[in-house]
């Protein structure tokens, strides 16, 4: 064998590797991969989500990994789970399965006029698709970011998946770190946005709700959703079977499973599944960078959109609400009603809000999966 | 079977008609007659009829991402999702005098107007909901006391 024989042979299997293949970006990518990580780990920011997210960031950003494509018309480990899971949108709805059959409505069933406040929350959504046309997304692209304001990430997800798929590593992480950020965010807005009389509202304990209430729920609100917003029914309908399963109290089994190991092995999938469509060729323009700065605004809107409504109802109701709940309209489930709880209490000691909040925070939810299916129904 | 013959020319030279006459970068039927003609605004009419009008549009809009054909009991509406500078196409049907089409320039109007109805409407869901909840509870809360004092009468 002649030296350059062995030569070629050296060169042909450092072909095959990563080092040969490697280009620069890639490193950037492993950085922001990286920092979910240290968030969730460190700072326990959305941990089952971020960690998931970000070790997918990190993991397909290397030259050659077969991943995310497909190898002898065979789609690849992470292209599988993204194209069941993402793709035919079915992660998002069985995520939705397991959040119904851990919910409790009672505090919005006692008290049902705080499903205003989850309208009233979804403010930002339409004001930031303005914002997002504006700047150059296209329609599609602009109700898929303005949605992020609804801080929730099924239904960000699912709605991204729908219109535009090319941005759901950035929706969907910029949805999830900004739930994460929900107690930093939320409050100076709160603040700014309340006189300390408003802060110091009592409101009046909730009634108790009869479990025929609570199971005839999730059928009510199926069955109008199914006939207002058709097209968001895959997401309610699982919301609202999980939640029928849950109440009916009959099949605890199945009840266990959606929200126990079947929502831990759809989080994992869907982790990981987001994460790994975050390569650098995609995610590195101005597009994921402004999604960011944007989602933030568009949090801050949808805030002021929930204590507006409030504000707006206490001048017809003889109860006043504490507006501090209003903040809790953005959704975000417990995370937001647990910030009004907390602001409340630093006003008055005894005043206790959390389920009080935990209304406007349900009623975020669906009203975030409306604006998502009148999204929808604008494109379909 | 004039008009077929036209309709059939047409198609022939369908690529030649697709990079011809615009208006906003939305293609203009050829041999259509303008009716008004304004900077936003483009109606015309054409002998063709419905479906050959809506044929020639979706051929010459078939490499064009985001367009949507919306089927009206009165009209194919085309709408641009994307970022065409026209943002809608009505072609009217069942006109016994020709086939009346419309060309609309992409304009804030139609975005903000959508968006404030959308956001009306989140509303109104959720305020059909609230209805719905109370009724249902009602009646719920009625009953159950209802069967409690008759448990409690027993």
């Amino acid at each position: 064998m002649t030296a350059n024989e062995i030569l070629d042979l050296l060169y042909g299997t450092l072909r095959t590797t990563g080092i040969y293949n490697f280009q620069w970006n890639i490193v950037i990518m492993w950085g922001v991969g990286c920092l979910f990580i240290y968030l969730a780990i460190a700072k326990k920011y959305e941990p089952l989500l971020l960690l998931p997210i970000g070790f997918g960031i990190f993991i397909v950003n290397f030259p050659l990994v077969p991943l995310m494509g497909y190898s002898h018309g065979h789609a690849q480990l992470l292209q599988v789970f993204y194209h069941y899971g993402l793709e035919w949108e079915v992660i998002p709805c069985i995520i939705f399965l397991g959040l119904g059959a851990m919910t409790d409505f009672g505090p919005l069933i006692a008290n049902p006029k705080t499903l205003l406040v989850g309208a009233g929350a979804q403010l930002g959504v339409f004001v930031t698709f303005t914002g997002t046309v504006l700047v150059g997304f296209t329609l599609k692209e602009a109700a898929s970011v303005s949605i992020i304001g609804g801080a929730d990430g099924p239904t960000t997800i699912y709605l991204t998946q729908h219109l535009a798929p090319q941005l759901l590593g950035a929706n969907a992480l910029a949805a999830y770190s900004y739930m994460a950020m929900v107690p930093l965010i939320q409050p100076p807005i709160m603040r700014m946005m309340t006189n300390e009389k408003e802060r110091k509202i009592r409101m009046r304990q909730l009634r108790p709700v009869s479990r025929q209430e609570k199971i005839l729920f999730p059928l009510v609100t199926a069955g109008i959703i199914a006939l207002l917003v058709p097209s968001v029914i895959p997401l309610m309908g699982m919301f609202m079977l999980g939640n029928l399963m849950k109440e009916s109290g009959v099949v605890g089994r199945l009840t266990d499973t959606a929200q126990g190991s079947l929502m831990n092995i759809v989080t994992i999938f869907l982790g990981i599944s987001v994460g790994a469509t975050m390569h650098a060729d995609k995610f590195l323009s101005w597009k994921p960078l402004f999604i960011f700065s944007l989602g933030l605004v568009d949090f801050a809107v949808c805030t002021i959109g929930g204590i507006v409504t409030v504000k707006i109802m206490n001048l017809f109701l003889k109860e006043k609400i504490n507006p501090l709940i209003g903040s809790a309209g953005v959704s975000a489930v417990p995370m937001a009603a647990r910030v009004s709880q907390m602001q409340g209490l630093r006003y008055d000691k005894s005043n206790h809000l959390l389920m009080h909040a935990v209304g406007p925070n349900l009623a975020g939810v669906i009203g975030s999966a409306a604006a998502a299916g009148m999204f929808i129904a604008m494109f379909d | 079977m004039k008009n077929w013959i036209f309709f059939l020319a047409l198609v022939f030279f369908m690529p030649v008609a697709s990079h011809g006459e615009d208006f906003l970068g939305a293609p203009v039927i050829p041999q259509g007659t303008t009716i008004k003609k304004t900077e936003d605004r483009l109606e015309m009419k054409t002998q063709l009829s419905h479906d050959e009008v809506i044929a020639f549009y979706r051929k010459a809009l078939k490499d064009f991402e985001d367009i949507k054909f919306r089927n009206w009991k009165d009209a194919t509406y085309i709408e641009d999702d994307g970022k065409m500078p026209w943002h809608s196409i009505t072609v009217s049907k069942g006109g016994e005098h020709g086939t009346e089409i419309v060309i609309v320039k992409d304009n804030w109007t139609w975005i903000i107007g959508t968006l404030i109805l959308r956001y009306i409407g989140v509303f109104m869901v959720l305020m059909i909901l609230l209805i719905g909840m109370s009724i249902s509870g009602k009646i719920i809360s009625r009953s159950v006391a209802g069967m409690q004092a008759k448990k409690a009468g027993n």
